[in-house]
């Protein structure tokens, strides 16, 4: 195994009478001494970045004389800080060594910190490149779940979102371009997220709190989507690439161009997807009733397009851009179908197709979304730097039902953030960030089991790091003030009700409710507030050693306060934490609403230079005040019209058919902790292993566990890439998760099976890569333990996919 | 079975509600207004006891008690006995009271002469045709009192007069600050001040746009005031309309009920009675029951109490202001107890007394007895029962403290806190007994109840 005997590098600076004034000059090379093309040289606290040619030379103009500190990364290699003293004069002739790495290194574009996979005190991922391409999926859960400490809520295929250990819904924020992605998605897992895999460029996890940046919302952590809607130059390029897969029929056609002249750049993307019900090795529910159908998991078919269009105009010192895309989306719902609707499936296929068409619950969602962004650099002055995001998205989807509209979801909302920069001082580099958010939800329907609501934001958050010897010192901390103001938030007496013996009771008493329901109008003001320090030491060569400790605040979000109704795609009847139980009945809670805050501890050990590297990570993270759906035992009807019949029959098992059980968010103290782990051998030239695994814990401090936990999970993918073809096997052991909340069931362990080959090719001027891409290989049956769907709707079946893509 | 259209009717009854909470830490509030309900059809048949209100105000009220040789003042809520929260004040209380509306407590600090408030965040509005009831979280108050040497307040059911001492030592006068709630909530600054010349040690009581108070000579060798004066307020200040002839040597102790205002003086007690715009003195005598050295110092009246009740030391006396009467009540005291707190309790239906040998008395109290000529002269005050409240030794108490007494305007319970093991007690006095018994974490020192008191016609005497 390669050893870093390598001391520090040799890093010298020689003051020459023909330097040029105020530049900086040198090389990037090896260890060996080979140069390194196409490094990226960056003067941190500054503007000024630039790439090295093929022969490993850089040249960076305009540096102040003082202190200087650059940042050198390349593919391939570990990234390093180099620390100068730059005389009025200039330096020349710098010499940079950099050591080889298999841990990829792409910079993080959602923090204002430089991070990235190696050099951060919170733990991030970045998926980008050909990677990216290879795991994209119709729905961004299912892209990111082989990702460490990142999961799967599996929704069917048609809706699922990232688990960030452990944590979604409310508390993990997806953004595009580092905006609110602005859909529905946060309030049900049945919601699907309004962003495309296939267009992006890179999607990256910031793995832990990132309150300090993105607020309340972003308490479990952060996904964002990264595309160039708003491109920062105009060298004209394009992606494109078509595929096909098995085992849900999938037909996808993306492609995304970039161009321009003088000074405008133009960006273009569109984006076809089209799926049908996709295919198990057995039957899709857990306990199959004895006219189920084997092979198919129904209302599982969707059907998605959206272009984007963006321009910039790019100056010297920045760019200003605008951009606008549209999103559609039609997709089934699974699990939606309702209790008391007995469906009997028809023996014939196209039969039932189309009776599934008439009877199937579906969502229509459409999303407009129009971003500014706007990078301006300042040469003089004590700012640097101006970065601002403006974004408006109005997004709906109503999900349909036999050709009804049931429920329409609407969110209209308006975000800005602007991030101003100064000079360093000091050495230390950091800015202000001025951040505000407005949202207008609304719910109409039988399922709206949120009443409309406004949320509006407004934070300050400031940021600063700073080098000491080998020392990262990284402090930041934001205030935020969240109202939430819904003036008809409805309190129905529901008749919730327990077991038999209430049954006879409760008819004559209550009925199915009572006559009339209390409405309020309520008004909610939080100001949560989020404070941050880590570091990060360079404790040796090819080594760094994060830390991060930090205190983060989220106001509970709309649904999680003032939810009252049924919610089909939890299969739950929903009360928010506004409302508590009195003797089996809800009335207003008494109790004040608190902050849900979070005390986070995260440490991270890293090897990433030479043959092998690791990323090691534990995480400790106590929650007070944790909003979570407490069972409580009633059951209440799910809203739908059952022809009244209610009655209490013979059957005892069919007592609760048509009903729903009742959750009641709860504020409790939780603790999560557990541990990430990364290990890449590259063995020898072609082959390189990866292994990897997570593991999170949560439970209530009060005694018991939290649902939907992931479980344990290692993978082991062996790599291989040698001219023209690249291939990769993977393994993925998801063990045995039976620490699990009322009345949540254990879930057995599994293994998955994914495997891919790619062929590079040039045609004319464009690079192609044909591939084809294998999961599931093995045809597991495989219930996720992270799924609401756990026991209706199973893993797809084996699949491969077969596609090309290319680029010029 | 027929249906009742009960829906359409609900609809016209607009059953408004609000409630409004704020949390503890203070970066959360909560406001809820509750909105005209929504009718829905239901085919099933419905009693209409059907309470709906239930559990969104408390109506129990709240307490707030303040920590021996602390800062801290701590909320609790009596439907639950939870702490809703603590606050620091700038110095250690010597004394709490209530504001006019109950809503909030007036935190005296004399020796470093401030009034701070806290709200206890239950409340009514006049709604014009109703009484809108509220419940917030406590919280402090940004308004505060800081004259000199604030000591007796008073209260009426709409006003609250602070006498402030004033210092002697440093020439500081006297002065009496006339607040309401409304004063309070809007952190006005409006309110009149009477401002003396002397220092004195005290009383005043509010009359509407009148102030009955003290007066007291220069040059008298005691703070104690010796005469009252009537007082008229104009804007930020009161114009003095006549002093009372009628004189009250060694004034100490003062009460009012609907028409008359009482003050303790060594020679008897002082009534200032008022008719519409007119005021007039008179007084009643010590009886045979007083020996030389027995005094009224303590006096204490309500609105629709015929009665006042006067203290001389250990001593009862039931007061009848109209019949010029003042009768020794027999409250069967223990040999050496003395007593350190009394009320009013119950809507007036009873008069509550705490002693220092850990006992409260409870007195059944006939406000009309006198009328009924016929009758053989049923006392105003009649014996009912001594609850117990504790069975520790009483000779443990902590240096400088005592049992303190708080009464619910709300219902049947009174509050008192047992310095000795930290505790705090809810007796129910219709049936005489503690029933709860709430450890507090920290050592008590005052208490004063804070809520929304029930509706004093209901229980019209």
């Amino acid at each position: 195994m390669f050893k870093p005997t390598l001391l520090t590098a040799a890093v010298f600076a020689a003051l020459t009478s023909t330097a040029y004034a105020d530049s900086i000059t040198g090389t990037v090379t090896d260890a060996a001494g080979k140069p390194v093309a196409n490094a990226r040289v960056q003067l941190m606290g500054a503007s000024g970045e630039t790439r090295t040619d093929d022969n490993g030379r850089f040249a960076l103009a305009n540096v102040n004389a003082g202190e200087a500190e650059l940042h050198i990364e390349a593919s391939r290699f570990a990234h390093r800080n180099v620390h100068l003293d730059v005389p009025a004069a200039g330096l020349d002739s710098l010499s940079i060594v950099l050591l080889s790495s298999t841990i990829e290194t792409i910079d993080v574009k959602a923090s204002p910190f430089h991070a990235s996979a190696t050099e951060s005190s919170l733990p991030v991922n970045v998926l980008a490149g050909d990677k990216l391409k290879m795991r994209q999926a119709a729905t961004l859960g299912d892209t990111l779940k082989n990702e460490v400490g990142v999961h799967s809520n599996f929704y069917g295929g048609v809706a699922s979102s990232p688990i960030i250990r452990g944590l979604d819904g409310p508390r993990v924020l997806i953004t595009q371009n580092g905006l609110d992605a602005g859909d529905a998605s946060r309030v049900g897992p049945d919601h699907s997220v309004a962003s495309e895999a296939s267009t992006a460029t890179q999607i990256e996890v910031l793995r832990g709190p990132a309150t300090l940046f993105y607020g309340s919302g972003a308490i479990g952590g952060v996904v964002n989507v990264v595309d160039e809607r708003v491109p920062t130059d105009n060298n004209t390029r394009a992606e494109w690439m078509l595929q096909r897969e098995s085992v849900n029929n999938e037909k996808l056609a993306a492609g995304s161009i970039v161009t321009g002249a003088d000074n405008i750049a133009v960006y273009a993307d569109a984006f076809w997807r089209d799926n049908n019900d996709y295919s198990i090795n057995g039957f899709a529910e857990a306990e199959p009733e004895a006219d189920a159908l084997k092979g198919k998991v129904a209302n599982t078919a969707a059907t998605a397009k959206g272009f984007t269009l963006g321009g910039s105009y790019l100056l010297n010192n920045g760019y200003v851009g605008l951009s606008y895309g549209r999103l559609d989306r039609e997709y089934s719902i699974p699990g939606h179908a309702h209790g008391g609707h007995d469906e009997h499936a028809d023996e014939h296929e196209e039969e039932h197709e189309q009776h599934g068409a008439e009877e199937a619950v579906f969502a229509d969602l459409t999303q407009h979304r129009l971003q500014l962004l706007s990078e301006l650099n300042f040469s003089s002055g004590v700012i640097r730097a101006v970065n601002s995001r403006f974004a408006y998205t109005d997004y709906e989807h109503a999900e349909i039902e036999a050709g009804v509209v049931g429920t329409t979801f609407s969110n209209q909302s308006t975000e800005a953030r602007i991030e101003i920069l100064h000079r360093p001082y000091q050495e230390w580099r950091g800015g202000l960030s001025l951040h505000y958010k407005h949202s207008d939800f609304d719910a109409i329907g039988e399922e709206a089991f949120t009443p409309p609501s406004e949320t509006e934001k407004l934070a300050l958050a400031w940021v600063e790091e700073r080098h000491f010897g080998h020392w990262l010192v990284q402090l930041g901390a934001r205030i935020e003030r969240v109202t939430i103001d819904a003036s008809d938030v409805l309190l129905p007496d529901i008749g919730a009700h327990g077991d038999a013996t209430d049954e006879h009771d409760h008819e004559h008493e209550h009925g199915e409710g009572s006559d009339f329901i209390r409405v309020f109008d309520v008004r909610q003001k939080f100001t949560p507030y989020s404070v941050s320090a880590g570091a990060v030491w360079d404790f040796s060569e090819g080594y760094n050693l994060g830390l991060s400790l930090s205190r983060s605040q989220r106001a509970p979000s709309a649904s999680e306060l003032l939810s009252f109704g049924p919610h089909i795609g939890t299969a739950s009847y929903e009360v928010g934490a506004l409302f508590m139980l009195d003797d089996n009945e809800f009335v207003l809670n008494t109790q004040p609403i608190e902050l849900e805050t979070a005390n986070n501890l995260d440490i991270t050990l890293r090897k990433f230079s030479g043959n092998t590297g690791f990323v090691l990570n534990a995480f400790y993270n106590r929650v007070d005040n944790y909003y979570y759906q407490q069972n409580t035992g009633l059951y209440a009807g799910d809203g739908h019209d059952h022809g009244d019949e209610h009655s209490n029959g013979d059957e005892g098992a069919d007592e609760h058919a048509g009903e729903l059980p009742v959750y009641l968010f709860t504020a409790a103290d939780v603790t999560l902790h557990g541990f990430e782990a990364q290990y890449v051998w590259q063995i020898n030239d072609p082959f390189k292993l990866t292994l990897q695994g997570d593991y999170i814990r949560a439970r209530l401090n009060g005694g018991g566990d939290l649902p939907r936990t992931p479980p344990l999970r290692f993978a082991a993918e062996l790599a291989y890439e040698q001219d023209a073809v690249s291939a990769d096997l993977r393994a993925s052991r998801y063990m045995k998760q039976d620490r699990t909340a009322e009345p949540e069931t254990a879930t057995d362990g599994y293994t998955l099976l994914d495997a891919s080959v790619s062929y590079r090719f040039d045609v004319g001027s464009s690079q192609l890569t044909a591939y084809l891409k294998g999961q599931n290989l093995t045809d597991e049956l495989v219930r996720v333990h992270t799924s609401f769907l756990k026991d209706i709707a199973p893993l797809p079946g084996r699949s491969v996919a077969l596609g090309v893509r290319g680029s010029f | 079975m027929l249906q009742t259209q009960v829906k359409t009717k609900l609809s016209l009854v607009a059953l408004l509600i609000a409630s409004s909470m704020l949390t503890a830490c203070g970066d959360s509030t909560t406001n809820i207004v509750e909105k005209d309900p929504i009718a829905v059809d239901d085919e099933h048949d419905h009693d209409d006891d059907h309470d709906h209100d239930h559990g969104a105000i408390s109506s129990a009220g709240r307490l707030v008690i303040s920590a021996k040789d602390s800062n801290l003042v701590s909320v609790y809520e009596l439907e639950d006995g939870s702490l809703l929260d603590s606050f620091a004040v700038a110095d250690t209380p010597s004394a709490l009271a209530a504001s006019a509306g109950k809503r909030y407590a007036l935190v005296v600090q004399r020796t470093t002469d401030r009034v701070e408030f806290v709200d206890g965040g239950l409340f009514q509005e006049d709604h014009v045709d109703h009484l809108h009831d509220y419940q917030q979280a406590p919280a402090l108050s940004s308004f505060v009192l800081s004259e000199s040497r604030p000591t007796h307040i008073t209260s009426t059911d709409s006003q609250t007069a602070v006498f402030f001492d004033g210092d002697a030592a440093s020439g500081t006068p006297a002065a009496v600050a006339l607040i309401t709630d409304a004063d309070i909530t809007t952190d006005s600054n409006g309110y009149p001040v009477l401002k003396y010349s002397v220092n004195m040690h005290g009383a005043a009581q509010a009359r509407g746009e009148y102030l009955v108070s003290t007066v007291r000579d220069a040059d008298s060798a005691t703070t104690l005031p010796d005469k009252v004066a009537l007082y008229h307020a104009h804007d930020d200040h009161f114009d003095e309309e006549m002093v009372f002839a009628e004189t009250c040597p060694g004034l100490h102790g003062s009460a009012q009920n609907a028409h008359v205002v009482a003050f303790g003086c060594t020679d008897g007690v002082l009534l200032i009675t008022q008719q519409g715009e007119s005021f007039s003195a008179g007084k009643i005598a010590n009886t045979t029951d007083f020996s030389d050295a027995m005094r009224i110092g303590t006096l204490v009246g309500a609105k629709h109490a015929e009665h006042f009740v006067g203290f001389a030391g250990s001593n009862m006396f039931a007061i009848h202001a109209e019949d010029g009467e003042m009768d020794l009540v027999d409250w069967q005291g223990a040999e050496g107890a003395g007593i350190i707190g009394y009320g009013f309790a119950d809507n007036g239906e009873k008069f509550v007394l705490l002693d220092n040998q850990g006992y409260l008395t409870i007195l059944n109290y006939h406000g009309h007895a006198h009328e009924g000529a016929a009758e053989a002269e049923e006392p105003a005050f009649a014996f009912a029962a001594k609850v117990q409240l504790t069975s520790a030794d009483v000779s443990t108490m902590p240096e400088g403290s005592r049992f303190e007494l708080a009464i619910s305007a709300s219902d049947d319970k009174v509050y008192v806190t047992n310095p000795i093991d930290s505790t705090l007690l809810t007796v129910d006095i219709t049936d005489a007994e503690v029933v709860a018994t709430q450890q507090l974490n920290f050592m008590p020192h005052k208490l004063v109840w804070l809520g929304i008191a029930e509706a004093a016609e209901a229980h019209a005497h």
